[in-house]
C-alpha cells in the first residue's frame, strides 16, 4: 500500500516534463502512481472524436474580414460616404466615430475558390484559397471589446479581464499531454505580446496548465542552457551532488513525496536539456517540406518555420499549440491603422504560404484528420475608413476558419449584414467558439469545470449556447 | 410551520427573499418564485420544495445541509393534506441563517489553549503527535515565517546556545520586533489584496505612487497596528480620520488592483469593473465571502441576494480617486515645481526640435538615396499613390529610414553641438532633484450626496431598480442612512468599515485568525481561507478557531500576540517529520500531530539566494526597484523593456528584498512564475506550492542563480583551504556546520570539479549552486 500523504504529494509533480523519463529513478509502484496522478497524463474525452492536436493560428492584431473572408460589394458601391444613422449607432471604437468615418470598399478582388466557390482574397491569399474546400469559415464573429489586450484575452479566456484560465490551459487541464517530455501546451510568438501572457496563461486553474513559450533557436525553452562555460560534466557533477545531498536528505524525512518529486525534478530538468532540441531540430526535414513552408524565403521564413515546428509538436503528442503572428512593436496587423494596403499585404505575405503548407503538410501525413486547425484574430477591422489610408478595431463582426480534426470543409457558416458592421446570422461569441474547440476535441464545455470562488468554474462561464460543433462535424 | 421557519425563512422571508421565493404564507408558497411554485396543495409529488428539500432536484436545499428525514416526512403529509396555513395573522418569528460561520463566537471553556484543543482530536483519531523538533529547525522555522529570511549561522547559533527557559519566547519577541518581519507579513496582506505597481493589460502604465500602500502595509506589520484599526484605515481612513494623512493612505487598498482607466474609451466600462473589484475583493479579503456570483442572480449557495450585492456597490459608488498629501506644504510645493518645469520643458523640446530638424532631413535624405531602387521609390511615393508591392515593403521596412539620435550627434555643427549641450545642462538642472512628491494614492467621496446605484433586472433593458447603500442582510446588515447634512462625504464607508470592525462580527476576526494561523501552518483550520460560505470547508478544530479569534479581539486586535499565542504552543514546536501511522492516516496533516514542511515561496527562495551569498541589500521602502533581466528572460513582454523593465540604475538596488521589487502585472519575473509567485491581477488567500521542472532550470541556469553563485563562491575562494571554504559554505547557506561525511562528500566534489573546470574558484561556484539547490535549502522544517 502506498504512503497516502506520497501519492498526494506526488500529484504536484508534472509541468509537461514528467513521468515517462522517470522510469530509471522511481520504483515501480511509485511509477505507476505518478502517472496515474499526474496531472497531465493523458485522459479520456467526454465523447469519442477525431481531434487530438490544436494548432491556433492567432493573427494578433485585428485582422480586416471585409478585405479577406467576408466580401462586401456595398462598401465599394458607397466607398466615401458616411453610413446611414441607423447603422452607426451603438458602435464604438478607439479611435474613428461611425457616424462621421467615410465607408471605404476593398481594394482587392474577392473572388469564388474551388469547388465549393467560397470567395477569398486570392491576391492575399494565394495559397490559402487553393485549399478553401478544407476550410469552414465562419463570418459571424462578434465581441464587445476593442482594446488588443482585453479582446485578445476574452477570445482566449472569456473574460476581458486577466485571472481566468486560457482555451489551451484547460484543454490540457481536460486531456492531458500525449507526451510527458515536451510542455503540453507551446506557445509561438513574434516576441512582444500586446496582451503579455494572458492568453497562455493557467488563472486560477494550477500552474502545471500553463503554456510554456517556445523560442527561436536550439534552446526553445527558458533556461534551458547550463551557464556559459559550464560543460555537461560540470553540470552532471553538480547535479549528482545535490541529488547526493537530496537523498541524506530524505533518509531523514522518510515518506515525503514532495521532496522526492523536487530530486525527480532534477533529472527530469537534466534530460530536458539533452532532449528538448531535437523536438525543434528541423535539420532533418526535406528541402520539399521546407519548401512548402516557404522557409528561407524572406517573407516566409520566419512563420514558416513555426507552422514546421508545429507539426512536429503535433507529431510528438503535443496537445495544444498556439502561434501569434505579429508582434505589439511596430511590426504587426494592428499597422492597417495607418495602412491598410501594406500591413494586410506584408502580414498575409508572411503567414499564407506557411499556413497553407501547414495543411497540405498534415494532410499528406495523415495528420489532418486527428489535428484541429483553427484561424483567428481578436477582432476584425471597421469598414470604415481610418485616416486615409487605414482601418481602425472591429470586434462587432469578424470571421474564423476551422479545418482538420473531422471538420468538413467548403462551407461558409453565419454571416454578417451587408456592410460587415455586425455579425447577423448564426451569431458566434468567443464563449461560443471556445465551447465549439472543446466539443471538436470530444469535451462537454459545459461538463468541464474547475472549483474556484465558490462555484465551479467553466471557460464558457455561464454561456455557449450556441457551441456549433455537431454543425462543423457534419 | 416550525420545520419551515427553522430551515428556511432566513432567505425565504420577510427579510431576504431569494431566488423572489418566500415561504412564510400559504399564498407565498402557492406563488412561488423565480422558478416556479414551491408547493402544488394536496400533491407533494409535484411541489418543488419536496424535490429540493429531499435533493431530488437541484439546488438541493437548504445549502449545506439535508433536512431529517421527519421534517421531510411532516412537509410532505402538510402539503398532501392541502398545505393549510394553521392560524391567520400569526407572522412566523424569523432566526439568522444558522450557518456556523454566521453565528457569534463562541466563547469555549477558559483558559484552555491551542494544544489542549489539537490534542482532543488527535486522541479522538488515534493519532501521536510528533516530538518536539530540534532546535536548529525550530530557529530556521521561527525566522523564515516571521522574517521571510532563514537565520545567519550566527543567529541559530545564538539560539541554539541559550540554554535559559525562556530562549524560545525570547526568539519570538526578537525577530517580532524587527523590520523584516513586516516586510514578510505585509507581503502576505499584498497578497490578499491583489497588489500590484502597474495597472494592467497592454499598455499596462505605472501606478507610479502605488509604493506609498505597499510601505503603509509593512510598516502597520512592523508597528502592529491593531487589525480593527487596520481595517478601517484601509477602507474609510478618509471619513474617519480625515486629518491624519497615515491613516488616510490606507485608502490606497483602492488604487493598487487591476484598472484601465487610462485606455482608449473605456472609461464607463472601467468605473464599473473598478466597482465589481471593490466589492468582490472587499468580501473575500475582510469577511471570506464569495459575493461574486451575486452579481447576476441570487447567490446559489450561500444566503446572498442580487440586491445586498448592489447595496454593497452603493457603499463604494460616490468614491473618486485622491491624492494624499502626506505633507500639505511638500505636495503644493512638488506641484507648482512640475508646473514651473513642464512650461520651460515645452520650449526646451520645441529648441531642440527645430536645431535637430535640418540635420534629421539631410540623413533622411542621405539614408534614401542608399536604399536599393525599389525600397527608395517605395518610401518616395506619395502614401495613397502606392502600389499594393510598394506598401508592403515600406511596411516591412520599418527601420530603413530611422535615425538616432547618435547619427544626428556626428552631423551636427560646433555651434549647434553647443546650444544642444547647453540645453543639456539645462535639464540636468530641471530633473536633478526629480523624483516622487509626499502624495499618497487613495480614495475619497467629493460630496455627501452619491450618484444612484441600479440593480439590473434580468431579461430586461434599462437601468433598473435603484437600490440603497447597505449591508449584507444575512449578517443583520440595515440599510446605511443618509450622512447629515454638514457631512462632506457619504459615511458609507465609515458604516462599512465600522460593521466589518465590529468585536461582534462572526466573521471578521475568525477570517484574520485563521489566516494568520495558515501562514504558520501551510493550511487553514477553515482550509478555504477567503470562502466561509456553504460551499467552503467546515473548520477542522471550531472551537480553536474561535477560541483564537476571541483572543484577537480580546487582545485589542494585536496580530504580534497571535503570533506568540500560535508559536509557543507545542503544536507549532513539533518535529515536521510525521510518525508512520500519522502519514497514513492523516497524509493532508489535518490533525497537526506534526508541522507542515513547507516550500519557500518565490521570494523567499531570492532573498535567501541574495543572503546566503552575501549580497542581500536591507534598506527598506520607496520605489519599487527594478533588478535586471537577461533579453531572454524579458521575451514576450508587450511593450519595450526599455518602458517595460527599465533597470534601476543603481546596482546596490537590484538586491534589494523581492517585496521591493516592481510587480508589473503583464510581466512576471520567470523565477517568481515559476516559484508561484504572483502578479497581483487575483486575490489570493494562499499561493500555490507547485514542484515543477522549470524551478529547478532556473535555480540552476538563469543568471540570476549564477551570478549570485559567484558571488558566494568569490568571498569563500578567499578563505584558503578548501576545508574551510566547504565548511563556510554550508554556514552560508544552510546556517549550520557539515557533519563530518558532508565535509567529506563536499571537498571530494570540489575537488572533481577543479579538476574539470581547471579552477578552485570555478569549482567553488559550482558548490555555491548546489548548496542554492538543495532541498534543505528550500523548504522549512
Amino acid at each position: 500500500m502506498m504512503d497516502p500523504r506520497r501519492r498526494d504529494l506526488l500529484f504536484r509533480l508534472g509541468a509537461g516534463f514528467g513521468s515517462a523519463a522517470l522510469s530509471t529513478m522511481l520504483p515501480e509502484h511509485l511509477l505507476a502512481a505518478t502517472t496515474a496522478n499526474n496531472p497531465l497524463a493523458p485522459k479520456r474525452p467526454h465523447f469519442p472524436v477525431k481531434a487530438k492536436s490544436v494548432i491556433y493560428l492567432f493573427m494578433h492584431g485585428g485582422v480586416s474580414h471585409v478585405d479577406t473572408w467576408d466580401p462586401k460589394p456595398e462598401l465599394n458601391k458607397r466607398s466615401g460616404q458616411t453610413l446611414p444613422e441607423s447603422f452607426a449607432k451603438g458602435l464604438k471604437t478607439s479611435r474613428i466615430d461611425f457616424s462621421k468615418a467615410l465607408i471605404r470598399g476593398t481594394p482587392w478582388k474577392i473572388t469564388p475558390y474551388g469547388q465549393s466557390g467560397i470567395p477569398v482574397n486570392g491576391e492575399l491569399l494565394p495559397h490559402t484559397a487553393q485549399l478553401v474546400d478544407k476550410l469552414a469559415v465562419v463570418r459571424s464573429c462578434y465581441g464587445d471589446a476593442f482594446d488588443h489586450a482585453p479582446a485578445i484575452n476574452l477570445r482566449a479566456t472569456g473574460s476581458q479581464f486577466p485571472g481566468r484560465p486560457s482555451l489551451g490551459s484547460w484543454t490540457v487541464y481536460g486531456l492531458g499531454s500525449e507526451n510527458q517530455n515536451l510542455p503540453a501546451f507551446v506557445v509561438m510568438s513574434d516576441g512582444a505580446m500586446k496582451s503579455g501572457n494572458l492568453p497562455y496563461n493557467a488563472g486560477y486553474l494550477p500552474t502545471v496548465y500553463q503554456g510554456t513559450v517556445f523560442r527561436k533557436g536550439a534552446s526553445p525553452v527558458l533556461h534551458l542552457d547550463s551557464p556559459a562555460g559550464v560543460t555537461t560534466e560540470t553540470q552532471r557533477g553538480t547535479l549528482d551532488f545535490i541529488g547526493e545531498m537530496d537523498r541524506q536528505h530524505l533518509a531523514m524525512r522518510e515518506g515525503d513525496s514532495t521532496l522526492e518529486a523536487r530530486i525527480a525534478a532534477y533529472e527530469l530538468a537534466f534530460r530536458m536539456q539533452a532532449n528538448a532540441p531535437e523536438a525543434v531540430d528541423l535539420s532533418k526535414e526535406s528541402e520539399a517540406t521546407k519548401k512548402l513552408y516557404g522557409i528561407d524565403e524572406p517573407f516566409t521564413d520566419d512563420f514558416g518555420r513555426k507552422c514546421l515546428l508545429a507539426r512536429r509538436l503535433v507529431e510528438r503528442g503535443v496537445r495544444f499549440i498556439q502561434l501569434f503572428s505579429g508582434t505589439n512593436l511596430g511590426d504587426d496587423w494592428d499597422d492597417a491603422h495607418n495602412d491598410l494596403v501594406g500591413a494586410l499585404g506584408k502580414m498575409c505575405k508572411r503567414t499564407d504560404k506557411p499556413i497553407a503548407g501547414l495543411l497540405r503538410d498534415l494532410e499528406s501525413r495523415g495528420l489532418l484528420d486527428e489535428t484541429l486547425v483553427v484561424w483567428g484574430s481578436e477582432f476584425g477591422r471597421t469598414p470604415l475608413a481610418e485616416g486615409k489610408n487605414g482601418r481602425d478595431h472591429h470586434p462587432y463582426a469578424f470571421s474564423n476558419w476551422f479545418a482538420g480534426g473531422g471538420v468538413k470543409g467548403g462551407r461558409v457558416i453565419g454571416s454578417s449584414d451587408d456592410f460587415g458592421l455586425r455579425a447577423q446570422d448564426d451569431k458566434v461569441d468567443c464563449h461560443d467558439v471556445n465551447g465549439t474547440i472543446l466539443g471538436l476535441l470530444g469535451m462537454d464545455h459545459l461538463k468541464l469545470t474547475y472549483f474556484y470562488q465558490g462555484r465551479d468554474q467553466r471557460l464558457t462561464d455561464v454561456h455557449g449556447e450556441h457551441e456549433f460543433a455537431a454543425r462543423l462535424l457534419s | 410551520m416550525e420545520v419551515l421557519r427553522n430551515n428556511c425563512l432566513a432567505c425565504h422571508g420577510a427579510g431576504m427573499q431569494m431566488s423572489g421565493l418566500r415561504l412564510d404564507s400559504r399564498e407565498a408558497l402557492l406563488k412561488g418564485g423565480t422558478k416556479g411554485p414551491a408547493i402544488v396543495a394536496g400533491a407533494s409529488a409535484h411541489s418543488r420544495l419536496l424535490k429540493f428539500v429531499t435533493h431530488a432536484a437541484q439546488p438541493a436545499m437548504p445549502p449545506g445541509k439535508k433536512l431529517s428525514d421527519a421534517d421531510v416526512a411532516t412537509l410532505r403529509s402538510w402539503i398532501d393534506a392541502g398545505a393549510e396555513w394553521p392560524s391567520a395573522g400569526s407572522a412566523p418569528e424569523v432566526k439568522p441563517p444558522n450557518w456556523w460561520s454566521f453565528q457569534p463566537l463562541a466563547p469555549g471553556p477558559a483558559g484552555a489553549g491551542i494544544d489542549s484543543f489539537i490534542a482532543a482530536k488527535l486522541t479522538e483519531k488515534g493519532l501521536k503527535p510528533a516530538p518536539r523538533a530540534d532546535r536548529m529547525a525550530l530557529v530556521r522555522r521561527a525566522y523564515l515565517d516571521l522574517h521571510g529570511l532563514p537565520p545567519t549561522y550566527e543567529q541559530a547559533q545564538q539560539f541554539i546556545n541559550d540554554k535559559s527557559a525562556d530562549a524560545w519566547p525570547k526568539l519570538i519577541d526578537q525577530l517580532l520586533a524587527s523590520p523584516r518581519y513586516g516586510e514578510k507579513w505585509g507581503r502576505h496582506w499584498l497578497d490578499l489584496v491583489r497588489y500590484g505597481d502597474t495597472a494592467g493589460f497592454e499598455q499596462d502604465p505605472y501606478l507610479l505612487d502605488a509604493w506609498r500602500y505597499r510601505d503603509y502595509v509593512i510598516d502597520s506589520f512592523n508597528a502592529d497596528k491593531p487589525y480593527d484599526r487596520f481595517i478601517k484605515e484601509q477602507l474609510a481612513g478618509d471619513e474617519l480620520w480625515p486629518d491624519d494623512p497615515k491613516a488616510r493612505m490606507g485608502t490606497g487598498y483602492f488604487t493598487v488592483g487591476t484598472n484601465r482607466d487610462m485606455l482608449y474609451k473605456v472609461e464607463d466600462i472601467n468605473r464599473i469593473e473598478s466597482l465589481t473589484d471593490f466589492v468582490d475583493t472587499t468580501s473575500s479579503v475582510f469577511l471570506g465571502l464569495t459575493v461574486g456570483c451575486a452579481r447576476c442572480h441570487d447567490h446559489k449557495f450561500d444566503p446572498i441576494p442580487q440586491r445586498d450585492y448592489y447595496r454593497l456597490q452603493a457603499i463604494f459608488t460616490p468614491a473618486v480617486k485622491n491624492r494624499i498629501f502626506l505633507d500639505y506644504n511638500g505636495a503644493r510645493g512638488y506641484d507648482i515645481g512640475l508646473n514651473y518645469r513642464e512650461f520651460k520643458l515645452r520650449d526646451i523640446g520645441n529648441e531642440i526640435d527645430s536645431i535637430q530638424k535640418p540635420y534629421r532631413e539631410a540623413i533622411r535624405k542621405r539614408k534614401l538615396a542608399a536604399l536599393p531602387k525599389d525600397l527608395r521609390e517605395a518610401f518616395e511615393a506619395e502614401e495613397s499613390k502606392r502600389t499594393q508591392e510598394q506598401s508592403i515593403l515600406v511596411d516591412s521596412n520599418p527601420a530603413a529610414l530611422r535615425i538616432s539620435q547618435d547619427e544626428i550627434y556626428k552631423d551636427l555643427s560646433a555651434d549647434d553641438r553647443a546650444r544642444l549641450e547647453l540645453l543639456g545642462r539645462r535639464l540636468v538642472g530641471l530633473y536633478a532633484n526629480h523624483t516622487s512628491g509626499p502624495i499618497a494614492p487613495g480614495i475619497m467621496d467629493p460630496d455627501r450626496v452619491s450618484p444612484d446605484t441600479y440593480m439590473p433586472l434580468r431579461g430586461q433593458s434599462g437601468l433598473g431598480v435603484k437600490v440603497p447603500a447597505g449591508l449584507l442582510t444575512a449578517l443583520g446588515g440595515t440599510d446605511i442612512p443618509e450622512p447629515p447634512p454638514e457631512a462632506t462625504t457619504t459615511y458609507r464607508r465609515k458604516a462599512l468599515a465600522e460593521w466589518i470592525a465590529d468585536p461582534k462580527h462572526p466573521l471578521t476576526a475568525r477570517v484574520m485568525a485563521n489566516r494568520i494561523w495558515q501562514f504558520h501552518f501551510g493550511r487553514g483550520l477553515v482550509a478555504t481561507p477567503s470562502d466561509y460560505g456553504t460551499r467552503g470547508q467546515a473548520p477542522s478544530h471550531p472551537e480553536l478557531l474561535d477560541m483564537l479569534a476571541g483572543r484577537l479581539v480580546a487582545g485589542q486586535w494585536s496580530i504580534k500576540a497571535m503570533h506568540r499565542l500560535i508559536m509557543t504552543s507545542e503544536t507549532y514546536q513539533r518535529s515536521a517529520n510525521p510518525t508512520a501511522e500519522a502519514r497514513e492516516q492523516d497524509p493532508q496533516n489535518i490533525w497537526l500531530s506534526s508541522f507542515s514542511r513547507r516550500r519557500l515561496t518565490a521570494e523567499e527562495v531570492r532573498d535567501g539566494v541574495l543572503q546566503a551569498a552575501g549580497t542581500l541589500n536591507l534598506k527598506m521602502g520607496g520605489r519599487p526597484v527594478v533588478p535586471p533581466q537577461t533579453k531572454e528572460e524579458l521575451y514576450g513582454m508587450s511593450q519595450s523593456p526599455d518602458n517595460f523593465w527599465p533597470v534601476s540604475w543603481n546596482k546596490e538596488d537590484h538586491t534589494r528584498r523581492s517585496v521591493y521589487t516592481l510587480v508589473r502585472r503583464s510581466y512576471r519575473p520567470p523565477m517568481m512564475e515559476a516559484f508561484d509567485g504572483l502578479d497581483g491581477t487575483l486575490h489570493c488567500a494562499r499561493r500555490d506550492e507547485s514542484t515543477v521542472a522549470p524551478q529547478s532550470l532556473t535555480l540552476m541556469n538563469s543568471d540570476f542563480a549564477y551570478g549570485q553563485a559567484r558571488a558566494l563562491a568569490a568571498r569563500l575562494v578567499k578563505l584558503g583551504t578548501p576545508a574551510t571554504i566547504v565548511a563556510t559554505a554550508f554556514r552560508e547557506a544552510l546556517s549550520r556546520d557539515p557533519s563530518a561525511p558532508e565535509q567529506q562528500l563536499a571537498s571530494t566534489f570540489v575537488e572533481k570539479q577543479r579538476e574539470r573546470t581547471g579552477s578552485l574558484e570555478a569549482a567553488v561556484v559550482e558548490l555555491a549552486r548546489g548548496l542554492f539547490n538543495l532541498n534543505e535549502f528550500l523548504y522549512v522544517d
